[in-house]
């Protein structure tokens, strides 16, 4: 598995066993001897059956869970994985995360959740709120600032948990299916978006789904995760040309006989 | 085939609408207008006020006054500044042993969270005097504290320190361990998480806390002041009893439930402004007051 000369993540034999549940001699593993590469600025896409431990994996990478056994690298430094005492979720706020659900704080409002990780780390001032601003703009939320989440559409809270993460700027986010739960438009839209977002100042990120289309859609290179114990089982390279028009992707070149291939590989 | 709506068997062409009628009634109560409200309340008062007047007719006034004599008695005794007097020494004790005992109960969750072995070690002491009937510790308050006020703040502390400890402490268990994960990840330490995510939780479970433990706050300090005291609407009572004037007693009641309403629609009022940030349908069975 190569990929381009200096990888800013590496994983290597990475693999998880959840402590037994009472009455059970071993809990089943979910991962096992997983690796992978991402190259900087690469948009990683991982697909796999749902249960496959992808939430597993991306937790591991984010610190917010140990692993049973292997190794991450963050350019070139390891990460501790196994010793959960140890963990440093975020890696200093390296590895950014955008959770399955939106994970907003109900009591915050907008602008008081996508600013809260820059005043936690001591970096709001005047350049990071125009950072703020702009991307309140490229999302469409510019107008919704002082909204609670409780006020806001599904749509727009995934966009404000999104740009939440991108304001603070971690050279890694991690999304664990992070448009799982909105209805098909809106979906098309948010992907449209983070595309556009990620045209403009181009981040590194790994994103796990398990739809297929989604995953060839966003994705410089598809990895293929296996059924629990996960392990990446194949990989593809994605050559539609950027910028993607999400629109139309199914008369796009190779398209179909991508999704066909990595279909038959799920299975 | 007529009226079938109220049938049991619906006819097939309107088997649909009798389908979905129930379904819809589940999902959408009727909407009773506010003014509604308020105008069956008035008619819940003077139904009761009636029954009281019914009573004290049958039964005689001097066990039961009657609504008018308790009304003129009120009077008299604002005028006087009597009632005024006592009702403030009742709330100074109840507001006192609130803070006393509410602010350390709403404090000690935050210092035991980080703490499991503390935690363990305190817990079925907690447990414990929790469960110890603190009006028998009334007579022991009074040989330490005397007669004055401090009893009756010891004993209404050592009763709202525990609902708002334990209504407080599930709120601080409760902690939404995404959103610590998510804040961890973006660069918060212990203290930010305490402040920005266990803290705003966990507000509204202290204010349950504070909202149950209010009527009980009053009660303890009237049961101080019945036991002892030469002042506070317990102490009312108690002399309107020995001297047989039931009118003074029910003037001590009414005045006493107006407090706790009206103490319940300030907790409430103020609950609302904290937690703006609520969906308006959450915690609805908790606004049965004020709203």
């Amino acid at each position: 598995m190569t990929t381009a000369a200096t990888p800013i993540l590496e994983v290597r034999g990475l693999a998880k066993r959840f402590p037994p549940r009472a009455g059970e001699a071993q809990s089943p593993q979910v991962l096992a001897d997983l690796s992978f590469r991402v190259a900087d600025q690469e948009f990683l896409t991982m697909v796999g059956p749902s249960g496959a431990g992808k939430s597993t994996l991306l937790n591991i990478i984010a610190q917010v869970d140990g692993a049973s056994a292997g190794e991450i690298f963050f350019r070139g430094e390891l990460i501790e994985t196994t010793d959960t005492a140890a963990l440093n979720p975020g890696w200093n706020c390296q590895i950014g995360y955008v959770t399955q659900d939106d994970n907003l704080l109900p009591w915050r409002t907008l602008i008081d959740n996508v600013t809260l990780p820059l005043k936690l780390q001591g970096r709001y001032n005047e350049e990071t709120a125009e950072r703020v601003q702009a991307l309140l703009r490229a999302t469409n939320l510019t107008g919704f600032e002082r909204y609670y989440p409780h006020e806001l559409s599904g749509g727009m809270r995934k966009r404000a948990s999104l740009i939440r993460t991108l304001a603070y700027d971690p050279p890694i986010i991690l999304m664990d299916e992070p448009f799982g739960a909105v209805d098909a438009q809106t979906r098309g839209q948010l992907q449209q978006d983070l595309l556009r977002l990620w045209d403009h100042g181009r981040k590194t990120i790994i994103f796990v789904t398990h739809d297929i289309g989604e995953a060839i859609a966003l994705g410089d290179r598809v990895l293929v995760l296996s059924r629990s114990p996960a392990k990446v089982i194949a990989q593809h390279r994605i050559d539609i040309a950027r910028p993607r028009n999400l629109g139309n992707l199914f008369k796009l070149d190779g398209f179909g006989d991508m999704f066909e291939a990595v279909r038959q590989q799920l299975q | 085939m007529p009226a079938s709506r109220d049938s049991a068997i619906p006819s097939v062409g309107r088997a649909g609408a009798a389908l979905h009628r129930p379904h819809r009634r589940a999902l959408a109560p009727a909407r009773i207008p506010c003014w509604r409200v308020y105008l069956d309340r008035l008619v819940v008062l003077i139904v009761v006020i009636g029954l009281w007047q019914l009573s004290s007719l049958y039964f005689g006034t001097i066990w039961f006054s009657s609504p008018w004599h308790v009304l003129t008695r009120m009077i008299t005794e604002l005028r006087s500044g009597e009632l005024v007097f006592n009702a403030v020494y009742t709330l100074k004790a109840a507001f006192y042993g609130a803070l006393v005992g509410g602010v350390p109960g709403a404090l000690l969750p935050f210092v035991l969270r980080r703490r499991p072995v503390t935690s363990a070690i305190l817990d079925p002491y907690l447990a414990g005097g929790y469960g110890v009937p603190k009006l028998a510790l009334a007579p022991l308050f009074i040989l330490w504290f005397g007669v004055d006020l401090e009893p009756k703040i010891a004993l209404v502390a050592s009763i709202v320190f525990f609902l708002v400890f334990f209504s407080t402490m599930s709120g601080v268990n409760a902690v939404n361990a995404q959103y610590v994960n998510v804040m961890r990840v973006c660069g918060a330490k212990e203290r930010d998480i305490a402040r920005h995510v266990v803290w705003p939780g966990a507000i509204p479970y202290a204010f349950a806390g504070f909202r149950i433990a209010a009527p009980y706050a009053i009660g303890a300090a009237v049961v101080g002041e019945l036991i002892s005291s030469n002042r506070g609407l317990g102490f009312t009572i108690n002399s309107g009893a020995t001297d047989f004037d039931t009118t003074l007693v029910f003037v001590a009641l009414v005045t006493l439930t107006i407090l706790v309403v009206a103490i319940n629609l300030l907790v409430a009022r103020a609950e609302r402004w904290l937690l703006r940030w609520r969906p308006p349908q959450q915690g609805g069975s908790m606004r049965v007051m004020g709203t």
